[in-house]
């Protein structure tokens, strides 16, 4: 607590700021950042392939699709949500969960045009509260999304009772659920196409132009003129019907529902999105980059079920597995700053 | 104009009026007391249980406002830690775990103060952010609990000393209470009489300048996690001891509940403004809430519907992003008003503010 004038502070300060630009390096830790991933799935792959016993069975890949589909296409529209600054969505879990409930559930009552209505209705209210919360009340997009997770959870369980609902086992949702294509079962193809979608409206659209830039400046973004609020609530909205159509996936594979059933969402997606290079500071990244972490965190899962390594475990790994990639993410922005 | 110069000069030539509205005006507790009134008035309308049984009600107000306590020296950085409900379990199962009460209390205690340095490390060294960094540790940490316990509820050894430990101490206080009301003290005394807990403003409100006027900012991030994650391995110990039992999946209503509690309370989550006392407000009114409701018997999802809208509403109408919402709009408008062509920038103000 020195006693200093406040306009030598100033100048410490307007000094502090001012750093001379450094030359970048070829291959530093910066290229790792960027490229590192391919080579480690890569090497993923290779590993699994020789030592684990049973992952190069038609069976297991099929089975691994299966898994990486739903949370895929959760990542996908999350990436819209980490791209403009704002961490990350939470209430993928819920969003998830209510989907599937609503899809099995209405759908028994109603038919498959209600219950898709219907969970389109439920993805919009969870996107435009989100937004709203976030974009024009500028409050944390964490909290926010945290307590609307548990809203969202506790409705669900409220009104399902808690209870488990199954589809019929020869109706329309079953069948896609296990149709496959070669050993590539639809879920994965859906994803695909949802990958190809998001890239387009990230890389190509006004829209997607708006958040990236809105992730790299904020302000330089709200002076050019754009309705930086209008953004935010649709970069939530993105996310909120990417995790709808998850939801209908993993209704369609396990043609049953739960609220319980997609526990571990927010993080998986998470996790997939951060290794696949996309910078949590906001502002860099790709829809075909998530795709890619996607890719390295299933298989990665997949290796420890098969390993028999508990629970536990696979959670820790998770864990550290973030905080690898956000550290690298982290030096090879500082190295850039340099 | 002359009122904004009066506040600079430090209000001498205020009335008395004007001193107790700028007094009211530089506290940050505003939210949490008006929650807590209309809890209360609920509350003593309809449950008036939740008061005779005040036993049970302050048992409830420290189990979540002892985790608020030690997250709200971190949000006054500025900072989140996002980890305290995994430390909070995984504590619980060291100690659960270690035959020795003693020593698995030391145990526990030392594991939140390192959970503390690798948050800290990751947040501070690193330079990542809090809130990405802290989410990965409560994933890790989660694990390691069901690692730990074998995924299952681990009983302690030691029941009776646990038992021991749930009756009352002085009066109708617990030792749990009492914990609560001695970390409440020491943290109130460190934030606000303590050089060391007062810089935590400081590096809040602008590290840069806190750095140049040669706050050691680093060092008291460091302190600031290693204070949340021993808050919450004592609230872990405390838990386990109570229930003779460590749950490893405990903690995730907590995580909400104190994260609530902390920001209705008026702690500002970019840093740099807040009080314990308001942390104690919110938890008290959150304690009481969830009493009620348990009393009233309520289930547990809608319950968590209460608690989470609490904690949307608490975070939405955070009174430093309102005034700037708020502000930017009256700026418009007076511009508009007063000089004929609006200048560019306060022309673009209402539509992206509301």
């Amino acid at each position: 607590m020195t006693n200093k004038d406040p306009i030598t502070q100033i100048n410490a300060m307007a000094q502090t700021t001012e750093e001379p630009p450094k030359e970048k390096k070829g291959l530093g830790i910066e290229w790792f950042a960027e490229n590192g991933i391919f080579i480690f799935t890569a090497l993923l792959i290779v590993f699994a392939a020789i030592f684990v016993n049973g992952f190069a069975s038609l069976q297991n890949i099929t089975d691994v699709f299966h898994r990486a589909a739903p949370i895929g296409i959760v990542a996908v529209g999350m990436t819209f949500v980490v791209i403009s600054g704002n961490y990350l969505d939470l209430s993928v879990v819920a969003q998830v969960a209510t989907a599937a409930v609503i899809m099995i559930a209405v759908s028994n009552e109603y038919g498959y045009i209600p219950a898709i209505l219907a969970a389109m209705l439920a993805a919009a209210v969870y996107g435009i509260i989100n937004g709203v919360a976030v974009g024009y009340f500028k409050a944390n997009a964490v909290i926010v999304t945290l307590s609307t997770t548990y809203i969202g959870l506790g409705m669900l369980r409220f009104f399902s009772g808690g209870s488990i609902f199954f589809g019929p086992p020869d109706g329309a949702l079953a069948q896609f659920g296990a149709g496959k294509l070669g050993p590539i079962p639809y879920s994965a193809i859906v994803l695909v196409i949802m990958t190809i979608i998001l890239a387009f409206v990230l890389n190509r659209t006004n829209f997607g132009f708006t958040v990236r830039s809105f992730g790299v400046n904020e302000k330089a973004t709200r002076l050019g003129g754009t309705n930086t609020g209008m953004v935010i609530i649709g970069a939530f909205l993105v996310t909120a019907f990417s995790a709808m159509i998850a939801g209908f996936v993993l209704a369609a594979f396990s043609n049953t529902a739960v609220s319980a059933m997609s526990t571990g969402y927010d993080f998986e997606a998470l996790a997939a999105i951060i290794v696949g290079g996309t910078s949590v500071f906001g502002g860099k990244g790709s829809v075909a980059r998530t795709l890619l972490g996607v890719v390295f965190v299933s298989v990665l899962a997949n290796v420890l079920v098969l390993l028999n390594i508990g629970f536990g475990f696979q959670q820790m790994a998770l864990g550290l597995l973030i905080a690898l990639a956000v550290t690298v993410d982290a030096l090879a922005r500082r190295a850039g700053k340099k | 104009m002359t009122q904004q110069e009066s506040i600079k000069l430090g209000a001498q030539d205020l009335t008395t009026w004007g001193k107790v509205k700028l007094a009211i005006a530089r506290r940050t507790e505003g939210r949490g007391v008006a929650l807590l009134a209309i809890i209360l008035v609920i509350a003593a309308l309809t449950e008036p249980l939740v008061f005779t049984a005040y036993q049970i009600t302050l048992g409830r107000v420290a189990l979540v406002g002892l985790v608020a306590l030690g997250l709200t020296v971190v949000i006054l950085m500025g900072q989140l830690d996002l980890s305290v409900a995994s430390t909070l379990a995984a504590s619980g199962v060291i100690l659960a775990l270690i035959p020795d009460l003693t020593l698995g209390i030391i145990a526990a205690l030392s594991f939140g103060l390192l959970v503390g340095v690798v948050n800290a490390f990751g947040v501070a060294i690193i330079g990542i952010n809090s809130f990405i960094w802290t989410l990965g540790m409560l994933f890790f940490l989660r694990g390691l609990a069901l690692v730990l316990s074998d995924e299952a509820p681990v009983k302690l050894t030691n029941a009776d000393a646990g038992i021991a430990f749930g009756q009352p101490l002085i009066g109708p206080l617990t030792p749990r209470v009492l914990l609560f009301i001695l970390v409440f003290i020491l943290i109130q005394l460190f934030v606000s009489r303590v050089k060391a807990g007062r810089e935590f403003y400081a590096v809040g409100g602008n590290p840069q300048a806190a750095k140049d006027a040669g706050i050691p900012v680093k060092l008291r991030i460091f302190t600031g996690f290693m204070i949340s994650g021993f808050v919450s391995a004592l609230a872990g110990v405390v838990n386990t001891l109570e229930r003779t039992a460590a749950d490893p999946i405990a903690g995730s209503t907590v995580l909400l509940a104190s994260f609530a509690a902390a920001i209705i309370g008026g702690n500002y989550l970019k840093g740099g403004r807040g009080s314990i006392v308001g942390t104690l407000i919110g938890a008290a009114a959150l304690g009481v809430l969830q009493v009620a409701l348990t009393i009233s018997g309520v289930q547990v999802p809608v319950q968590q519907i209460f608690i989470g809208l609490v904690l949307l509403l608490a975070v939405t109408t955070d009174p430093n992003n309102l005034r700037a919402v708020i502000s930017s709009i009256r700026s418009a408008r007076s511009s508009r008003v007063k000089i004929q062509e609006p200048a560019p920038e306060s022309k673009n103000q209402p539509q992206v503010d509301g």
